[in-house]
């Protein structure tokens, strides 16, 4: 089949098309322009089909793995398709591991070189312990994130845009850096004890939940990354649909309590409110991609209460639990929550899309 | 019941363009008169209340933005409110000793300038609907000269300002703390100085971008 390639102007590609098997994929597709135009390789092309000039409908993203002949509607023998170059583009896993790195080297540089020469201040080292505990901390956080991100997580798109990589890496850096001047600082000022081993435990335990949602995200999708989205299920994930950010941001949250700097705190804010834009997004792509049509399972319905709580100030929604009962989602829910009401009343059940839970 | 709404927002608005730029044209006056009559060393003692009320008030229009009243885009109004309550309050209000410096009449004189006819012509569009294509045409022209005056003035007066802000210690917090934070204002000062250099050819790149927008648009009707 004859593929006829344009660019978003509405300028042809590349002169004259490509000539395809009919059951050719997508992939095969990608491979072809590649080799017709060297600079674009496969995860730089992002091909879509044209949407009709003044529909405000999002274009259709091809699928790598289909069949041209399934984009194709009526017209077996010809396709035209949108074409348009993301970038330079670099692997998640690279990009995760350096933004990660910067952290985990930079911190410990606050600790162990005497760096606050520079800022005038003269070296004496009296360290209290929170600094110590917070050291290990940290850098336990960023080395298990750079492990996660080499032997756990399963990204749904190979590729990031090269501009990523320095927008992370100043965000990551700069605020390692800010933080980790003042919990290292000489005139630092410790809390209690006690508020310090709370702040640590519990930010340990989140650690590990955190670690334990990683693990059921995983197992969603197969080695290659293949299997797309799906409905997380179990532990956490039968009451927020991003759990893994929840933890993440109450793991932070343990952190701040026990190192008390505005710095960190400033940190956990920004943090937040980047998390739940995710977990609002990613909630309502769920919600639509489930939507109990053809087959697919439907995504357990949302909370839609904003929840009068005071993280409500951070920007970050809370969701109340509301407990209801009896869909096949909950029978099949690993985590076998009971219904609370009479199935009788057969309400599906509701799940929050706000990455933050608080029973209020 | 949605036109009583616009017609509200129509009033509100022309009410608070001219009356901001009644107070700009007061500085512009105030600073010429003392310019001649007293020389420059005198301007900001003259300007200083209509100075401080016509910029403070531009803070309404930070929120304006947000609720939707009007369309400019936050991420320019942003900037640009930012720098001038900056230097009205940061620098000029808060350390007298610089206040006889030049570059505080030029300051004041390009400011002015900008916002009488900034504050004119949305208060023409406003109370009329449109304004005349000579006021299009200042409006989108005169920052050519007055953002490089203005923006070099910035920037002087807040280079200048740094001895007397190291000297001083004021709006710092220094450790140790409860809170393990602290602030140095020199610091803030030059990152501040450190803004300039991007922001400043992305704001003037903006205005031109509107300017051609703007006059082009105008020729085609």
């Amino acid at each position: 089949m004859k593929v006829t390639l344009v660019s978003r102007s509405g300028r042809e590609f590349i002169k004259g098309g490509l000539e395809l098997n009919d059951s050719a994929t997508v992939a095969d597709l990608q491979e072809a322009i590649h080799k017709r135009t060297k600079k674009f390789y496969p995860s730089r092309q992002r091909l879509t089909l044209p949407v009709p000039s003044g529909s405000r409908e999002r274009p259709v993203v091809l699928n790598y793995k289909k069949n041209l002949k399934d984009y194709c509607d009526g017209n077996e023998n010809s396709l035209t398709l949108v074409f348009k170059d993301l970038g330079p583009q670099v692997s998640y896993r690279t990009l995760f591991f350096f933004e990660y790195l910067g952290p985990l080297i930079l911190y410990p540089a606050f600790y162990y070189f005497p760096v606050y020469k520079f800022f005038g201040y003269e070296e004496k080292r009296v360290i209290h312990p929170v600094q110590t505990y917070a050291l290990y901390y940290w850098c336990f956080h960023y080395f298990k994130r750079i492990m996660e991100t080499f032997f756990v997580h399963r990204f749904s798109h190979a590729t990031s845009p090269l501009s990523n990589v320095f927008r992370n890496c100043a965000y990551y850096w700069s605020f390692g850096s800010y933080i980790a001047y003042y919990v290292n600082h000489p005139l630092y000022t410790p809390v209690g004890d006690l508020q310090m081993k709370i702040g640590f435990g519990f930010g340990v335990v989140c650690q590990l939940a955190n670690f334990y949602c990683h693990i059921i995200l995983k197992n969603l999708r197969s080695p290659d990354g293949s299997g797309g989205y799906q409905i997380p299920r179990g532990f956490l994930f039968n009451i927020v649909t991003c759990a893994n950010y929840t933890t993440e941001i109450y793991q932070w949250l343990g952190f701040n309590i026990a190192t008390q700097t505005v710095a960190g705190y400033v940190f956990l804010v920004v943090a937040t409110s980047i998390m739940t834009n995710w977990a609002l997004a990613k909630h309502r792509r769920l919600k639509k991609l489930f939507d109990g049509k053809d087959g697919r399972p439907k995504y357990p319905r949302s909370s839609s209460a904003f929840s009068h709580c005071l993280l409500r100030d951070f920007g970050c929604l809370v969701s109340r639990r509301s407990a209801i009962a009896c869909s096949e989602t909950l029978v099949a829910s690993s985590a076998g929550a009971q219904p609370l009401l009479s199935p009788r009343l057969w309400l599906p059940r509701r799940r929050s899309a706000y990455s933050i839970v608080l029973y209020c | 019941m949605a036109s009583a709404f616009t017609v509200l927002r129509r009033l509100y608005l022309f009410i608070y363009n001219w009356i901001v730029f009644i107070g700009w044209f007061q500085v512009l006056f105030l600073a010429l008169k003392t310019l001649k009559e007293s020389g420059h060393e005198h301007v900001y003692n003259a300007v200083e209340k209509p100075l401080l009320l016509a910029q403070s008030a531009a803070v309404l229009e930070i929120l304006h933005g947000l609720i939707g009243l009007v369309r400019s885009p936050v991420s320019t109004t942003l900037p640009q409110i930012g720098s001038r309550l900056y230097l009205t309050w940061g620098i000029l209000w808060s350390f007298p000793e610089i206040r006889t410096h030049v570059l505080v009449t030029s300051l004041v004189i390009s400011w002015a300038i900008t916002e009488i006819i900034r504050y004119s012509f949305f208060g023409m569009k406003e109370a009329f609907g449109f304004a005349p294509s000579w006021h299009l045409w200042l409006r989108y022209s005169t920052f050519l000269v007055l953002y490089p005056t203005g923006i070099s003035s910035e920037v002087g007066l807040i280079y200048f300002t740094l001895p007397y802000i190291k000297a001083s210690e004021k709006y710092c917090i220094r450790m140790p703390n409860k809170w393990n934070f602290s602030f140095d204002y020199l610091n803030a000062a030059i990152l501040a100085l450190g803004i300039y250099v991007p922001g400043s050819p992305h704001m003037y790149r903006y205005m031109l971008g509107q300017r051609k927008r703007a006059l082009s648009k105008s020729k085609k009707e």
